[in-house]
């Protein structure tokens, strides 16, 4: 997966979570939780998803490399190189 | 391999819930109901071609769908449901009515601070400064049990007030009798007073369906009239469950819905059973009369609080029920319901489960039918006369509430002792619902979520 793939399915992902977000103003070097208003269950969401997906493990302690769209991203990259 | 990856007992709100996320994950998720219809306490039933709904009066948790971190829509998210297209309807306003005195409140709390400067002008400052109290104590934190009433007289130093806030908190959520834990105090103020009251469109039936729906969406399966006799361990483990049919079920994990008491019965779990079974139980009559008596009775009012006796007594009564206070409840009373031809008045009062279980078959129908006479005079002291107008009537005990839902001695508010990580002392036995901690319709749900969050999908 590219990139910019990567951005679309986690976009996809928070979108399908939270049908009030916004992604016009999203600064994608900023911490999503904040921008996007989400609590730790939302958060918890969205690796559940990527497990379900791509049979994805995330361990806890890595969990704050997903803070931004742009680290997530950083993350997935080479996780997902074969998808 | 086991038959199931999440085995739940119990098709009641925690457990439709629980359900939801499972399936949501791809788990393979089976939700084992005895009787043959969803809901466990908050079901419904036919009589006479009419529909009663058991449990609700209303949910609580009332917030406008843009509130992200309000736990009504943290709920919607996290079964993906969407709260835009939920219809709610908020409450007319509700009414605290407590020896000859009165409190108002709405969805707005703004109403309960104008009623109590208007009633107990000398106390407002200090209410106000009990909301900052309340605003900045965290509920959730892990915390010894903490007296309600002391933290209440220490802030108001008002018995009155106190009593009068006290009444809706305790019947809408306390297992324990005469104090509150500050913590559930806490969780019920916030529900009730802060984000208040409304239902959701239609009856409970539309909301389980709703729910049982996007259960088998996700791919989540039901089973109606299927009793569990037992849950079948192996050492530290379970392995699955036995059916009264005999039938055997196995599951990598099971969640119980079923309360401690019946869960520690269905394991063989050695320990004290007893601790666990709450003493506070109910009777509901429920009334239906014409529209044009209810426009006479109270128009305005969603719920009424009342309290008879100068002091609160929250407490298992002496006789097979107390009707000396109680709640007044009138479903059809929210904003933008359209009016039906016969409302209905529901009336509850706290009542004795052993004294109720104690009487003979005949016994029982004649004491059912003379204490929902009483239950019905009292709260016609309230609202005005209304018995000569009722066009059908019924009521249920805390022996009708335990058959049903298999919460020992009918206690609706599970033990005053709360099982807060759901563990057991099999690694993959889990409890939800009303004995893991939060009470109500949203906390039950979030009580199932929050158990599948820690324990299953992790």
């Amino acid at each position: 997966m590219s990139r910019e793939e990567i951005k679309d399915v986690l976009l996809e992902i928070i979108a399908d979570i939270d049908e009030e977000a916004d992604f016009a103003s999203l600064d994608t070097d900023a911490p999503l939780r904040d921008q996007l208003d989400l609590d730790s269950m939302d958060f918890l969401d969205i690796v559940m998803e990527l497990r379900k997906r791509y049979k994805l493990q995330i361990p806890e302690e890595e969990y704050p490399q997903l803070a931004t769209l742009t680290s997530c991203i950083d993350y997935l990259e080479p996780k997902l190189q074969t998808v | 391999m086991a038959a199931y990856q999440l085995l739940i007992i119990g098709g009641g709100l925690s457990g439709i819930a629980a359900g939801i996320r499972a399936a949501r994950f791809g788990l393979k998720t089976l939700i084992l109901e005895q009787h043959n219809l969803p809901g466990g306490l908050n079901s419904y039933y036919f009589r006479q071609g009419r529909l009663l709904e058991t449990g609700l009066h209303a949910m609580t948790n009332f917030a406008p769908a843009g509130a992200k971190q309000a736990p009504l829509n943290r709920l919607f998210r996290q079964l993906r449901l969407s709260r835009k297209q939920f219809e709610v309807h908020e409450q007319l306003g509700s009414e605290i009515r407590f020896a000859g005195r009165s409190l108002l409140f709405t969805n707005n709390i703004k109403v309960l601070e104008e009623s109590i400067a208007a009633e107990f002008p000398g106390a407002i400052d200090r209410f106000r400064l009990l909301r900052q109290a309340i605003a900045a104590y965290n509920p959730f934190a892990s915390a010894p049990w903490r007296s309600a009433r002391s933290f209440l007289s220490g802030h108001l130093r008002h018995p009155l007030l106190a009593d009068m806030l006290l009444l809706p908190l305790m019947i809408y959520g306390n297992a324990e009798e005469h104090d509150m834990d500050l913590g559930q105090f806490v969780i019920m103020f916030r529900a009730i007073f802060e984000e208040g009251f409304f239902r959701p469109g239609a009856t409970m039936r539309e909301f389980l369906d709703l729910l049982v729906q996007q259960f088998h969406e996700f791919g989540g399966e039901l089973r109606y009239r299927c009793p569990v006799a037992a849950v079948e361990t192996d050492g530290d483990r379970v392995v699955g469950v036995r059916l009264s049919s005999g039938e055997r079920l196995t599951a990598d994990t099971v969640l119980s819905t079923a309360g401690m008491p019946e869960t520690m019965r269905l394991a063989g779990w050695e320990g004290d059973q007893t601790q666990y079974v709450g003493r506070m139980s109910f009777m509901e009559t429920i009334s239906f009369v014409p529209r044009a008596t209810m426009a006479s009775l109270a128009p305005d009012r969603t719920i009424i609080f009342y309290h008879h006796g100068p002091r609160l007594a929250y407490q298992r009564p002496d006789d097979l029920i107390d009707p000396t206070w109680g709640v007044i409840c009138f479903p059809g009373n929210f904003s933008g319901l359209s009016p039906e031809d016969s409302a209905q008045i529901r009336v509850t009062n706290a009542a004795s489960y052993l004294l109720w279980k104690g009487l003979a078959a005949g016994a029982y129908g004649v004491a059912k039918e003379q204490w929902s006479r009483a239950a019905i005079a009292a709260s016609e002291e309230i609202i005005g006369n209304y018995c000569a107008s009722i066009v059908y009537q019924d009521s249920f005990t805390p022996v009708t509430i335990e058959r049903f839902t298999r919460k020992a001695q009918g206690a609706v508010y599970g033990s005053a002792i709360k099982v807060r990580d759901g563990a057991t002392p099999w690694g993959n036995l889990f409890i939800a619902g009303t004995d893991q901690g939060y009470l109500g319709i949203v906390g039950a749900m979030l009580s199932g979520i929050t158990i599948v969050n820690q324990h299953v999908l992790r």
